[in-house]
């Protein structure tokens, strides 16, 4: 009852900062409140948004995943060459999905099974990645595909990207697992404690080892989205995105300590920095000073999360 | 068990340093070994086309001159690149050429080079301290101006343009200013604040997302990199905005393929990275010889466009 109301207030909270964010926007830049703006700023958050979803379930069960940045330039390059040789994107798409449900399985199998704590692993995983797509790639960029490759990102459904609908499709699938199915409430029965939820039934190991591979289904996707966005895959693309994704599910309001938080308050974390890099953009503010903005922003929201639990 | 295993790891260091010094001395006993001087080359990184043309412009001035180099690449990461020259001190190399992944921070280094009392030269990005015997660069700041001159004439001297940089690395700064200086001296054209693409195309598609969508009547964007200029081209063509002029830098085959299917990008100034490579290893012949050498050595820089692609 009382967490329940927390939750609420932490969601309002967010929510109130992004409707003042936006108002001082409004103000300051008339270009901001238009509705190619909000599109913009939508699509500006797609692949980090997607890529959120995923790592809310894996922060949930007290977990972090440090290798989706690289993975996604991985997928990406996978993607390309595939698509190079056998002229079919779709081909390639599969590959990338390929890519990221084979690195979340690894993750998960050696985070669950082999009791590794998960920044060690994905650490490790973030630079065998890498490395990899600098290998496949040969350094550089996969471009010049058929046009094919480069539809998925460029087409608009109803006025909206195809990318964003996707975001949102993410986001209503995490949102869906985590509210209305058992697998859901493991989720949050691992994260909050897993001994009680290892005594009382809860395949532990199990669900640890599916929200990585669910991760990675997410990753896949992301890298489709940002590779079709840019026409090629760019092994050094994806650069630091774990911080962006770990940022936006941090403001929001999931405790990194596991079993509290939701895919919806990632949203609006997700939108909250979306809207912030895109006014600060729009207003012209120094590129240096908007890193120390975000990062500010960032500690006042773990101010915020510490301040709801003792409280 | 635990002493059979610390024996037979030592036994392998033993094999593995014996062979090493092994490998060493018939390289050094080899019949011209006395003349051919070592050349310690720590490059920027190897992962794209720019390098990889300086580094065979390198080897091939240096089979010329008969010099021996010893390649490795910093991998853009400072602290690995002051290793690589820390090694080349302990290998005494005669001279080192350095394309510093960071112009202030890879002084210290070149100053134990200095110190040492081996010579530094230093290719394509320059160094912020220590003593160097000459620098051999692109004259970005040249090519910036081409990029203004270009996009002047294109949009008849007037109108709002954008920039999309990476202030953290020197030369493409120099790109930025000459570009800025030609337009402010020339032109009636209105330049938005720089925004920063990091040099990456993914990042540069968000930079040019805000960029048009900031500026309404934007005409043109000038790109530090292609890197920049194909992510820019990406957002341009996602908004259907096929009228927005985009020049990017380096003419890498991707964005010379997007200059002649007739795309937004329309022209890119191009370095010629091999005569960086061939004039260093000149820079240091001349150098050995005796000659003066310049303290800075400029390699031309030319437009490439639909006209002038192959």
């Amino acid at each position: 009852m009382n967490q329940s109301i927390r939750g609420k207030l932490s969601g309002f909270v967010i929510f109130a900062a992004i409707a003042a964010e936006s108002i001082v926007f409004s103000a300051a830049a008339p270009q901001f409140a238009s509705l190619d703006n909000l599109v913009n700023v939508a699509l500006s958050i797609a692949v980090i948004g997607i890529l959120a979803v995923g790592m809310t379930f894996v922060i949930l069960t007290g977990g972090i995943d440090l290798s989706i940045g690289s993975v996604v330039a991985l997928a990406g390059v996978v993607a390309a060459l595939v698509t190079q040789k056998t002229d079919v994107a779709v081909l390639g798409f599969a590959a990338s999905f390929g890519i990221g449900l084979a690195s979340g399985a690894f993750n998960g199998l050696t985070i669950a099974f082999f009791r590794v704590p998960s920044f060690v692993v994905t650490l490790a995983v973030l630079t065998i990645a890498r490395g990899l797509a600098f290998i496949l790639s040969e350094g550089r960029s996969i471009g010049n595909l058929p046009e094919s490759f480069g539809r998925l990102g460029k087409s608009v459904f109803l006025g909206i990207p195809f990318s964003v609908w996707l975001m949102f499709l993410a986001f209503a699938l995490g949102w869906f697992v985590l509210q209305n199915t058992t697998f859901g409430r493991h989720v949050y029965a691992v994260g909050g404690n897993r001994e009680a939820a290892f005594l009382s039934g809860v395949k532990t190991k199990a669900v640890t080892f599916w929200v990585y591979v669910l991760n990675g289904f997410l990753v896949g996707l992301a890298a489709i989205v940002l590779a079709s966005r840019l026409g090629a895959g760019v092994p050094n693309s994806g650069l630091q995105y774990e911080l962006d994704v770990i940022a936006a599910v941090v403001v929001g309001g999931t405790s990194l300590s596991g079993g509290r938080g939701s895919v919806v308050s990632t949203l609006l974390g997700a939108i909250f920095i979306g809207v912030l890099n895109n006014g600060l953009n729009l207003i012209g503010v120094d590129t240096y000073v908007q890193k120390i903005v975000l990062g500010v922003v960032i500690l006042l929201a773990v101010l915020a999360d510490k301040f709801n639990k003792t409280d | 068990m635990k002493i059979k295993l610390l024996l037979l790891t030592f036994a392998l260091i033993f094999a593995f340093g014996c062979n090493q010094s092994a490998t060493d001395t018939t390289t050094n006993t080899a019949p011209n070994a006395a003349v051919k001087k070592r050349i310690g080359v720590s490059l920027l990184t190897r992962e794209d086309d720019f390098y990889r043309e300086l580094e065979a412009g390198l080897q091939e001035a240096a089979r010329q001159n008969n010099y021996e180099l010893i390649i490795q690449s910093g991998d853009k990461d400072l602290s690995k690149q002051q290793s690589q020259i820390d090694n080349f001190l302990v290998q005494k190399v005669d001279a080192i050429i350095v394309c510093p992944t960071d112009t202030r921070g890879i002084a210290p280094a070149i100053e134990r080079a200095n110190a040492a009392n081996i010579l530094v030269f230093t290719a394509d990005i320059a160094a912020g301290g220590g003593k160097i015997v000459s620098h051999v660069a692109s004259d970005n700041v040249a090519g910036g101006r081409l990029a203004a001159q270009y996009i002047i004439k294109a949009l008849g001297g007037e109108g709002v343009v954008g920039i999309i940089g990476q202030p953290e690395v020197q030369s493409v700064v120099d790109r930025e200013t000459g570009f800025k200086e030609e337009i402010a001296k020339n032109s009636n054209i209105t330049l938005v604040p720089t925004l920063n693409g990091g040099g990456v195309r993914d990042r540069a598609l968000k930079a040019a997302d805000d960029l048009i969508q900031g500026n309404p009547n934007l005409k043109a964007i000038f790109c530090i990199n292609d890197e920049t200029a194909l992510g820019a081209l990406s957002s341009v063509e996602a908004r259907g905005k096929n009228d927005l002029i985009i020049i990017g830098y380096d003419a890498a085959p991707e964005a010379v393929a997007a200059i002649k299917r007739g795309s937004a990008l329309k022209a890119d100034v191009a370095q010629q990275p091999r005569d960086i490579g061939t004039k260093t290893i000149e820079a240091v012949a001349r150098h050995f010889q005796g000659e003066a050498v310049e303290a800075k050595i400029s390699v031309p820089v030319k437009i490439v466009d639909a006209e002038t692609a192959k």
